[in-house]
């Protein structure tokens, strides 16, 4: 039993008041007029007599009211003894250091150390104890061990990375240590900055039965100068044949002072290339533009950075862009280009779309190497060609077939999403239109918002029915219910089909606005193009498949800092991005190697604090379980158990019947 | 006349306490006395002051109408007839009319026992022919009624408006009267008699120095004997208006051994200088208290 305010004991005091009232009680009562105090007077005066209790019962209920009703207000709780006794066996401390990088703000990670040594310097002999490092995720730095040397020893190797906190990965390592030891007491304990961006709720890291969670905070005074470049936009355009590239930088100031005569700067391959002043206002942004620079290169690297200040970690922002590629398509068509289709290719940044045009017995095999899609639009399709195709589509490529009235395909041939059948006119009667879109699907996914296309509005006056293939997809539909438009993947590659054309003979769709945005799409979607990312977020991984296997050579990631990581040929073909700098991913004679920007998470520089009670209670088990404990057994504050039990409650009411005793007791006592 | 009250029979063993809500003395006195006296159909008692006494030798100076003429005619010689002296004394009650006398617990003071017990003395007294006075004092001599065989009704109108009301004291007004009861007659002192034993005998001592018979009634309420009282309470002294707080569970045997002391004291200090002493508390009918009057009034007679 143990009580969370027992100051109101003092008020025991109050015991007295009762006596007090027993004893002063009946002289209060009305004068006795009496002849003669002649003898009364001769009576020794004993004023010991005069505390005499009369009434004892009377005595008991209102002390004991009076100290039920004080307990009630002390807020007594019992202590569940779920856990060894304080004070009694050996412990099994795990110490959850946070290393991400925004503890590098200030003096934050020496204080983080020093109290990181403090717990293992209370270590006693029979304690064991583990030190974790955690920011996105926890790695055990040492494991269940009393050699406090070597905590001195990985503390000081031990500094800040580039990562961003999250607490969940670091309470789950740390409820598996716990829940493996034999030890009686078990103890967690977390050295943190505690970013409220760190904690996105319970995340279900749950400690086990019995562990105490102690929260250290090193959040110190945030009044110290930090801006953080928190993004850039990057804008290239095309001058003199040369792609060029307009950097613009994002710089936050999360700090209440404003940050005035600095400077940043936009380095390129390694070489500062302009340099801005800079003015920010207190919790404020601001943007800077600098100069076009030429993409010289494949890989072209840039940075942009920002004096150094609290926390140097955000300074820089590194990205890398490559010279645009064209998506490379042929046209097959019945010999003259169709104006439609090359205008709406012709249209467009990113991607570019480089376009050529082929008779259907003139395409060659160059022609299907060079090309990430090929388009049939409305042609007879010899059985030569369509073998052809049909390996090219195995290997990777994108075929998009437009099913005009002169359409054709080998049945012997089984690649495309559905059988071509017959043409269906409805050039009497209504048209037809295009319903049921599959919005889901990245072709008409953006289409999906309101007043961002209608195909509904476009008339089809003709096209072929469409029998789909067992495992081809129908993504739209006319308004009768037929396919309109179906997809199938065939080996690497992807096979779309229209059930009409491409030009004004059997429906208006090209002279429509969604027709350039669905042939975008379409084309997009069959070359598998994605637009390059000038940089990610450390924590994320490296997808080694962009470069392909070499013959001989082993593929190599070399990181920021310099090591070298060998990918093996087997396996996952992942690499986790742990440095803020440049991975370069190598793979033969140095020739194809892929370069990745990687940065800082910009949230983690915001160092807005979270009340450390909140991830301990999530951890602990909030506010549950009538016995002081949760369900599973874990531990609550003493609040917490209070709150549960609410003994106050029981003991106040009673107090309140003791009284009522009381009153009726004395009642009757005075009755008689 | 005292017939008229005979239809009141056993008035005098009637609670006090009723008696005093009758609120007319004379009448209650008539009844109380009368029945007194018809009970003492053949009491040796009565008419014994006017008894012939003695015959003695005429001397120059006695009342001719003194003689006894027939004792001279059959001895020729003059004689006196001397009949009982005090035959027709003078009776006198001293009651103390203090404000500790106005106390009573049980439906009557000791004040108002005293009266209705004066009122039956002096009609007693008044049917035997004698003189009736009255004296009320505190710590003074208040009221004043020489005693006179036709006093009877004064006596009685005196005591219907006397109220107690300041503090007494015995000695200072009992000096005074003992001075002032010149001739033999027989005083009656009515109080509580809060005050040393030995004061009170110095007090009253000084009544009996010219030859007066001395009777002494002692009143006391019942509380004031057992002080039966439960709570613990502040007293107030009636007369001096003192206030002392009493736990009356740890006083009360204390308290009753005092008195009982202070009762035992006065009996024998005025039993040793031949007064007659009665403690009478008012729950006693009046009966008792005329019959220790008369009772004491033969002891004296037989002692003369």
């Amino acid at each position: 039993m143990s009580f969370l305010a027992p100051l109101f004991f003092v008020a025991l005091a109050g015991l007295a008041i009762p006596v007090l009232l027993h004893l002063t009680q009946r002289e209060k009562k009305q004068i006795v007029h009496f002849p003669s105090l002649m003898f009364v007077r001769r009576i020794p005066y004993q004023s010991v007599r005069r505390r005499k209790i009369h009434n004892w019962l009377l005595l008991f209920v209102r002390l004991a009211a009076l100290a039920l009703i004080i307990l009630a207000f002390a807020r007594p709780l019992i202590q569940h003894d779920d856990a060894a006794p304080i004070g009694a066996g050996s412990r099994e401390v795990v110490v959850l250091l946070d290393n991400s990088y925004s503890m590098g703000f200030g003096d934050h990670w020496q204080r983080a150390t020093a109290a990181a040594r403090d717990q293992f310097a209370k270590l006693s002999a029979s304690d064991r104890a583990t030190l974790v490092l955690f920011s996105s995720g926890a790695d055990i730095q040492m494991r269940s061990t009393s050699d406090k040397t070597r905590f001195n020893a990985v503390l000081d190797t031990a500094k800040p990375g580039d990562a961003a906190t999250r607490y969940s990965p670091a309470l789950k390592v740390a409820g598996s240590i716990v829940a493996e030891s034999t030890l009686p007491r078990r103890e967690v304990v977390i050295i943190s900055d505690f970013q409220r961006g760190g904690w996105r709720g319970e995340e279900g890291a749950r400690l086990p039965q019995g562990v105490t969670i102690t929260p250290i905070s090193v959040q110190g005074a945030a009044d110290r100068p930090n801006l953080s470049v928190t993004g850039l936009s990057l804008a290239r355009s095309t001058f003199s044949s040369q792609e060029r590239l307009t950097v613009t930088a994002v710089v936050t100031n999360r700090t209440e002072r404003s940050v005035s005569g600095s400077n940043i700067a936009l380095e390129t391959a390694g070489l500062p290339v302009s340099n801005k002043p800079l003015n920010v206002e207190p919790g404020g942004s601001a943007s800077v533009s600098f100069d076009p620079v030429t993409i010289s290169s494949k890989n072209f690297k840039g940075t942009v950075r920002l004096a150094d200040d609290a926390l140097n970690a955000d300074n820089s922002f590194n990205f890398v862009v490559s010279p645009s590629e064209p998506v490379r398509l042929t046209i097959v068509d019945r010999g003259s280009a169709d104006l439609y289709l090359t205008r709406a290719l012709s249209i467009g940044e990113a991607p570019r779309f480089d376009a050529v045009a082929r008779q259907a017995d003139a395409v060659s095999d160059e022609d299907l190497k060079r090309s990430a899609v090929v388009v049939l639009n409305d042609v007879d399709v010899s059985a030569g060609l369509a073998r052809r195709l049909a390996k090219y589509v195995e290997q990777g490529g994108g075929l998009f077939v437009a099913a005009g009235p002169r359409a054709t395909w080998p049945k012997d041939v089984d690649v495309l999403p559905a059988e071509i059948g017959n043409p269906v006119d409805r050039t009497r009667g209504d048209a037809a239109r295009i319903g049921a879109l599959e919005y889901g699907h990245p072709v008409f996914e953006p289409f999906r918002a309101p007043r961002s296309g209608d195909f509904s509005a476009v008339p089809v006056y003709g096209y072929r029915t469409l029998t789909p293939a067992k495992n081809a997809q129908v993504l739209a539909r006319f308004d009768a219910g037929a396919p309109a438009v179906v997809e199938r993947r065939s080996g690497n590659g992807r096979v779309l089909i229209w059930g009409s054309t491409l030009d004004v003979t059997w429906s208006d769709l090209p002279q429509r606005p969604v027709f350039l945005p669905f042939v975008h799409r379409a084309i997009r979607h069959l070359a598998n193009y994605s637009e390059p990312q000038p940089w990610v977020t450390v924590g994320q991984v490296l997808d080694a498949s962009v470069v392909p296997r070499g013959a001989s050579t082993q593929r190599v990631v070399l990181t920021p800092s310099g090591r070298r990581l060998p990918i093996e040929d087997e396996g996952s073909d992942v690499v986790e991005l742990s440095e803020k700098g440049f991975y370069e991913l190598r793979g033969d004679n140095n020739q194809n190697h892929f370069v990745v920007a990687v940065n800082v998470d910009p949230a983690e520089a915001d160092l807005t604090p979270i009340d450390p009670k909140e991830i301990v209670a999530a951890a602990t088990g909030g506010s549950t379980g009538g016995d002081g404990s949760q369900p599973n057994g874990i531990p609550l504050t003493a609040e917490a158990r209070e709150k549960n039990q609410r003994l106050w409650w029981y003991l106040l009411v009673a107090g309140i019947l003791l009284l009522g005793v009381d009153t009726l007791v004395s009642n009757r006592m005075a009755k008689t | 006349m005292a017939q008229d009250f005979q239809a009141i029979p056993g008035a005098r063993f009637m609670d006090p306490a009723v008696l005093a809500r009758i609120g007319n003395l004379e009448l209650v006195a008539r009844a109380v006395v009368d029945g007194f006296i018809n009970g003492l159909h053949k009491a040796p008692y009565f008419g014994a002051s006017v008894d012939f006494a003695e015959h003695r030798g005429y001397v120059p100076g006695d009342d001719i109408r003194r003689m006894d003429w027939r004792l001279w005619a059959r001895t020729d010689r003059y004689y006196i007839k001397e009949y009982e002296a005090e035959s027709n004394m003078n009776f006198s009650v001293l009651l103390d009319c203090s404000k500790s006398m106005d106390y009573g617990s049980r439906g009557i003071t000791k004040f108002d026992y005293a009266r209705i017990l004066t009122a039956c003395l002096t009609n007693l007294v008044h049917h035997q022919r004698d003189r009736v006075g009255f004296v009320a004092f505190d710590t003074d001599v208040v009221e004043h009624v020489p005693p006179s065989a036709k006093h009877m009704e004064t006596v009685l109108h005196v005591l219907d408006r006397l109220k107690p009301g300041r503090p007494g004291s015995l000695k200072g007004p009992l000096h005074k009267l003992a001075e002032h009861f010149g001739r033999r007659g027989v005083l009656v002192v009515i109080s509580d008699f809060y005050d040393e034993p030995d004061a009170v005998l110095d007090a009253v001592s000084p009544l009996r120095f010219r030859g007066n018979d001395l009777i002494v009634f002692h009143i006391m309420d019942p509380t004031e004997l057992e002080f039966g009282f439960n709570d613990a309470q502040p007293f107030e002294d009636l007369e001096s208006g003192e206030q002392m707080p009493v736990v009356p569970e740890a006083f009360r045997e204390e308290y009753r051994s005092l008195v009982k002391a202070h009762i035992d004291a006065l009996a024998q200090s005025f039993s040793a200088v031949r007064v007659d002493y009665s403690m009478l508390n008012t729950t006693q009918p009046l009966d008792h208290a005329l019959y220790r009057y008369l009772g004491g009034r033969a002891k004296m007679m037989k002692s003369r």
